[in-house]
């Protein structure tokens, strides 16, 4: 086979890309009126170019700030940079929402640049969510020191930086680059080393604040409140410069994270080339399972459609094993020439920066055709504009499909973004309802900083940076309470009006900001002999993938588990080859503890509300379930130790009179709430903006009405995959979603708010769908001739009534 | 705050603790019977305008002062200035008690110990913190010992201690140290003069070896942050008395260490070879470079280990080109270049040589060698002008590389690209007429006539 074509002229490259969507398309048309879910491309939409709007450069700039800008060739702003740097001059805290490429830098470097001319003291630290956005934001400031005749100095500070540099950095750092892991763990608990920066601090940037929600956000707002008290303790009171992505919220959540007032610059000055965003749903092979052809396959249909035509193409998938699997395929359609250099490379984390910087020039000039990333590329990352992305899968979230499509656009050129749907539930929703993708963002980012195991954590390390002092607040709590439960464990120690800390360790080095918990199983491989670590589960999901007989999937190998070592967190486990795989029965128990509020919900008895809950749980079996059939060839018992969780929960109340009512069989009406609960669980991930492993579901008895002291316990009752399992009808059963975090991450309450949309979406979601009963794409899989959907379908009826 | 209530906090992890504290033990010390405490410690109590603390004094008729201070010098490379040591009466030893060890604004120094010549002994003093709100009053009162007396002498000091008091300091926000005139870390001269010989620089270790003392029982330094907790939460003080002791036997070895180092540096011809090795080291480093040359001599003399013996001719000869004592610098040379004649160099040869298995040993047996060889083909071609003698040299050392292993690649490259350099000038100079020795090895036993 040939060697890919070179880049044509941008004329060519036009005609060739309109060529390609053409042949995408043709081969799959439009059929309008047809059956929902059996289109393959759902939509084709197009953004006209839209020309930048600029403005002048304010007047207060100083000018030799002005002409380092100019010689870069920038003489003017765009509408969004000069309105940042107006609010950020007027000492306002300022989100910006900045799609990819759009000069975000330049709004946070001009005003505090600015400053630091005017007043060589001041200080500005920035924060971003990876070590590698740092590195490319260094190289921006160092021109720009540059420029300016090193009238100030810039650094990144991680865990990269060497012990000798950090004292420079330390005292003639202006602008101190690093990220919320090295502030937490490496400045902050030594303070006053930093007098200088914290004496005068007074911007703090944060870039993407987007990625800062569910639980590490969580925990970054109260690395910033430690931040805050600190200042606070030099005498500075930072201004808060953010970034973020375009989420429905993104003024919210800077305000949950900094806690502080803030204003929002939402309007984008910058240019933007004309763009075709396709949709397209992989054909289905077996209507009434509702299987589609392998997203992975089509999407390298796809992508070669492009490259075939000389067009420079990105292609996005959601894990390493599939970002490999693509590379191999696109490889083998285009090989290198022989003796030359492939024009098809991957990327991915763990590459290193060398070879990154390789594979971006490569880009940038050319030389690369096509790359197979992860998300790794996702981020802010220069590789300049290629003509298509296509996106293997839903990115997970709209921002981050933005992002992905962000990538693609070249000044004055046309681009086109490509998103090829898996038969997840949550890719189907998209796929079918590009309405909703395309509208005005409905993705709100949530943290709740008072989780009280973060809470407390952080309390923790604000006590070893300064003592606490009574009556102090933290965030908005007041420290005396929690502090004296501290101090009862042994942490601190209270004298003169302050707690102390108290302990030998250095409490940051315990605690991580990206883990969920630090209580992780080891998996050890034991086929070679002496046993190898070949990987690490948490703790909740330990119980269920690496409980002992369990097969357990790693980089594409079965493993069978041996043994499971519950006391030292390990799993000993060796290959197998196998034509089954285990699936865990759980049985999850609620009970409530407090209901924080109630409402109704649809025309027929129903009732949504949220509070505090009590989860037990425990792995009691297995189910051996073959391969491709999804028979179930066996089954076996286990005695693992019940999991206890404190957490929050929002849940629907299925009143009597509305269960009564459904014209169903006993067994149907079970079936049809386990599949709703289903459904109702993807759509929440996508109103919430998380991961579907943050959310847990579990249907129990309505209690009784609750005591004064949280309620009597629901009966005991199987949830997760085990609908077959006998049993009686629930009489008025409870839905719940309920966070899968001790302390809860701030999820109910805003599903409560949402419920409305919740079983619209989730009603829209099971419509759409083209199977017949039930497939793992809505209302997940139905056993033969039980009409799951259809009962769901009947209570999502009533519910949105 | 309704996650605060008692029954739910139960399940919140970061409440939990590895070790338990200890109960607090009512009635054994009433909750602040401070005054009780300074009684069981023998303790007063200390008033400055930030409040009280306790404060426990000793005098110890020995360790005497040093004899010849200023010799001290000769050990510490990164004191500028020797004269600060002259009038003893302004040193402050300093050692102290932390909460822990990991540093941090979150550590503490509990127990500041100082101690001081006077009357012809050691006075020790410390100051104790019998709860965290006396610590200003007694970094007040350790500000204004250090105005007194402001060179500190410590042990390991410029790593711990003093970050960790100058966090301190900085924490309180009122409270500013008058800038020390000097600060004697002893824990690098230590280093440099025992770790060869006793595997360790723990001032503890040093103490017994060293010094010959006998400490008798004594607490283990991990477990003072521990009973200070106790101590705390109201417990007995009775279990401080040690950690009270362990300070003041560390500021008396401190301070006996101090005078041992300035008789060693003043007489090294009566130190041992190994402490003789390590004393020329630090002249060196000083810049003391005659005294360095003398005490190289001495230990060499006096018989050190093959590989230290080596280690100590190849310093003294580099010393020795430098200052121009060309002679010197070609015997010690060529000793070196010889200590393998008629060898192969495989690596158990090299090893038997190094007397060690280690090989960042053997690379560095190896690298002397090398560097012996160069020096003494240079040597032939600069002041015997003898490109011949030269060339044989650099052909030697070649043939050492070529069959020596064990030595990792870069190294090797590099000597490689630097011998190759040397042999191609060589070729190229006027006098051709060596060619005719190339492949042969010359005689390292031969002493050239002319020097």
């Amino acid at each position: 086979m040939a060697s890919l074509p070179v880049r044509r002229s941008g004329v060519d490259t036009l005609a060739s890309l309109e060529a390609a969507v053409d042949a995408v398309v043709r081969r799959q048309p439009v059929r309008p009126g047809g059956d929902p879910g059996s289109d393959v491309i759902t939509a084709i939409h197009e953004t006209p170019e839209r020309p930048a709007v600029f403005e002048e450069m304010p007047d207060w700039l100083r000018p030799e700030l002005a002409a380092a800008y100019r010689a870069k060739g920038i003489d003017r702003l765009y509408s969004h940079q000069a309105a940042v740097a107006q609010a950020a001059r007027a000492g306002a805290n300022v989100v910006v929402v900045t799609p990819t490429a759009s000069g975000k830098t330049l709004c946070y470097n001009l005003p505090v640049l600015n400053a630091i001319l005017e007043n060589r003291d001041t200080r500005a630290l920035y924060l971003f969510p990876t070590k590698a956005l740092a590195q490319d934001q260094l190289a921006e400031l160092h021109d720009l020191e540059e420029r300016l005749g090193d009238a100030f100095g810039v650094f990144t500070y991680d865990g990269d930086t060497p012990a000798d540099a950090r004292r420079a950095i330390r005292e003639r750092g202006h602008v101190v680059l690093s990220n919320p892991d090295m502030l937490h763990a490496g400045i902050l608990p030594h303070h006053t080393r930093w007098m200088r920066l914290f004496e005068n601090l007074r911007f703090v940037v944060i870039d993407e604040l987007h990625t800062c929600r569910g639980v590490y956000g969580s925990h970054v707002a109260n690395v910033l409140r430690r931040l805050r008290r600190i200042a606070r303790f030099y005498g500075s009171d930072p201004q808060f410069l953010c970034s973020s992505a375009t989420i429905a919220n993104p003024g919210e959540l800077a305000e949950r994270l900094a806690e502080r007032p803030f204003e929002l610059v939402a309007e984008n000055g910058a240019p933007a080339p004309r763009k075709t965003f396709v949709f397209y749903n992989p054909p289905v092979v077996n209507r009434r399972l509702g299987i589609r052809r392998s997203y992975i396959n089509e999407s390298r249909r796809v992508a070669q459609e492009f490259l075939a035509r000389g067009l420079q193409t990105l292609v996005f998938a959601n894990s390493r094993l599939n970002t490999e699997l693509l590379l191999t395929y696109l490889l083998e359609a285009n090989p290198a020439p022989p003796g030359g250099e492939p024009a098809i490379r991957g990327y991915r984390g763990g590459y290193l920066p060398g070879e990154r910087r390789e594979i971006e020039r490569g880009l940038r000039e050319g030389r690369i055709r096509g790359v197979a990333a992860t998300n790794a590329l996702e981020l802010g990352v220069d590789i300049g504009s290629l003509d298509v992305v296509v996106m293997a899968g839903y990115p997970g979230t709209i921002a981050s499909t933005w992002q992905r499509a962000g990538r693609a656009g070249r000044r004055g050129g046309h681009a086109c973004a490509v998103m090829v749907a898996s038969s997840a539930p949550l890719d189907q929703y998209i796929v079918t309802h590009p309405e909703y993708f395309l509208g005005q963002s409905p993705e709100r980012a949530f943290i709740e900083a008072d989780n009280p195991e973060i809470f407390l954590n952080h309390l923790k390390c604000a006590a070893f940076e300064l003592p606490l002092q009574a009556g102090e607040r933290f965030g908005r709590i007041e420290v005396d309470e929690p502090a004296q439960a501290l101090e009862t464990a042994g942490f601190l120690h209270r004298t003169g009006g302050a707690w102390h800390w108290t302990d030998e360790a250095y409490p940051a080095d315990a605690i991580s900001l990206r883990a969920v918990t630090s209580d992780n199983f080891v998996i050890l491989d034991t086929t070679h002999g002496e046993p190898e670590v070949i990987g690490e589960v948490d703790f909740t999901s330990a119980l269920t993938t690496v409980h002992p007989k369990a097969i357990y999937l790693h980089d594409g190998t079965f493993y069978a588990v041996e043994r499971l070592d519950f006391d030292d967190r390990k799993a000993y486990v060796h290959e197998v080859r196998t034509d089954y795989y285990t699936d865990a029965i759980r049985y999850t128990q609620v009970r409530i503890l407090e209901q924080a509020a109630r409402k109704p919900i649809g025309s027929e008895p129903a009732a949504g509300a949220h509070g505090d809950v009590l989860v037990r749980s425990q792995v009691v079996g297995f189910k051996k379930i073959k391969f491709f059939t999804n028979e179930n060839v066996g089954a076996g018992e286990l005695e693992l130790p019940e999991n206890e969780m404190h957490t929050t929960s929002f849940w629907i109340t299925l009143e009597r009179p509305f269960i009564a009512a459904l014209p169903y069989s006993v067994s149907e009406r079970q079936a049809g709430l386990y599949g709703l609960l289903h459904a109702l669980e993807a759509v929440a991930t996508l109103l919430l903006m998380c991961d579907r492993r943050d959310i847990a579901t579990a249907i129990g008895e309505r209690p009784g009405e609750p005591g004064p002291n949280g309620a009597p316990a629901a009966r005991a009752l199987p949830a997760e995959g085990s609908p077959g399992v006998e049993q009686g009808e629930f009489f008025e059963p409870n839905l719940y979603l309920y966070d899968a975090y001790p302390g809860g991450i701030g999820f109910s309450e805003p599903l409560f708010r949402l419920s409305a949309e919740l079983v619209e979406r989730t009603r829209e979601l099971v419509r759409a769908c083209p199977c017949e009963n039930g497939c793992p794409s809505c209302v997940g899989p139905a056993e033969t001739g039980v009409e799951t959907k259809q009962v769901a379908m009947a209570i999502l009826g009533r519910l949105c009534g | 705050m309704r996650w605060l209530e008692k029954d739910r906090m139960e399940a919140v992890s970061a409440l939990r603790r590895v070790r338990a504290p200890a109960p607090s033990a009512a009635g054994e010390d009433s909750p602040r019977g401070r005054d009780q405490i300074a009684e069981m410690l023998g303790a007063s109590i200390e008033r400055n305008r930030y409040g009280e603390f306790l404060r426990i004094e000793r005098w110890l008729a020995e360790p005497e002062p040093c004899a010849n201070p200023e010799a001290l010098a000769l050990v510490l490379p990164s004191l500028a200035e020797s004269s600060v040591l002259a009038d003893q009466e302004q040193w402050l030893f300093l050692d102290t008690e932390t909460t822990g060890l990991s540093g941090g604004t979150g550590t503490c120094a509990f127990l500041v110990g100082l101690a001081w010549w006077e009357r012809g002994g050691l006075r020790i003093e410390q100051l104790f913190l019998r709860d965290y709100d006396e610590e200003h009053a007694v970094l007040f009162a350790l500000a204004e010992r250090m105005a007194q007396r402001p060179v500190l002498v410590t042990y390991n000091g410029k790593s711990f201690d003093w970050p960790l008091l100058d966090t301190r300091f900085r924490l309180t926000r009122q409270i500013e140290p008058e800038a020390f005139r000097a600060h004697l870390d002893l824990l690098h001269p230590a280093r440099a003069l025992w770790r060869l010989e006793w595997g360790t620089a723990r001032l503890g270790e040093l103490e017994r070896h060293v010094l010959g003392i006998e400490r008798g029982p004594d607490i283990l330094g991990e477990l003072i942050p521990q009973i200070y907790f106790d101590f705390l939460r109201g417990g007995s003080a009775q279990p401080l008395v040690p950690v009270f002791r362990h300070n003041q036997s560390d500021l008396s070895s401190l301070a006996a260490l101090a005078g041992h180092m300035a008789r060693l540096a003043a007489a090294p011809e009566q130190a041992q070879p190994l402490e003789q090795y390590g004393l020329s080291r630090l002249f060196e480093r000083r810049g003391e470079r005659s005294r360095a040359r003398r005490v190289y001599e001495m230990a060499i003399a006096s018989g050190l280990p093959v590989a230290l013996g080596r280690a100590a001719r190849r310093r003294l000869a580099r010393l020795a080109r430098r200052d121009g004592a060309v002679d010197l610098a070609h015997s010690l040379w060529q000793e070196l270049a010889a200590e393998n004649h008629g060898q192969a160099w495989q690596s158990e040869t090299l090893s038997a040589f190094s007397g060690e298995d280690d090989p960042a040993e053997r690379k560095q047996t190896l690298e002397t060698i090398l560097e012996a060889c160069e020096q003494l083909a240079i040597h032939a071609e600069r002041i015997e002008r003898d490109a011949a003698e030269a060339i044989l040299w650099t052909r030697r050392a070649e043939h050492l590389l070529a069959e020596a292993d064990g030595i990792d690649r870069r190294c090797r490259e590099r000597w490689q690209a630097r011998l190759a350099r040397r042999l191609e000038r060589l070729n190229r100079a006027p006098n051709r007429a060596i060619s005719r020795l190339t492949g042969t090895a010359p005689n390292p036993a031969r002493r050239p006539a002319r020097g």
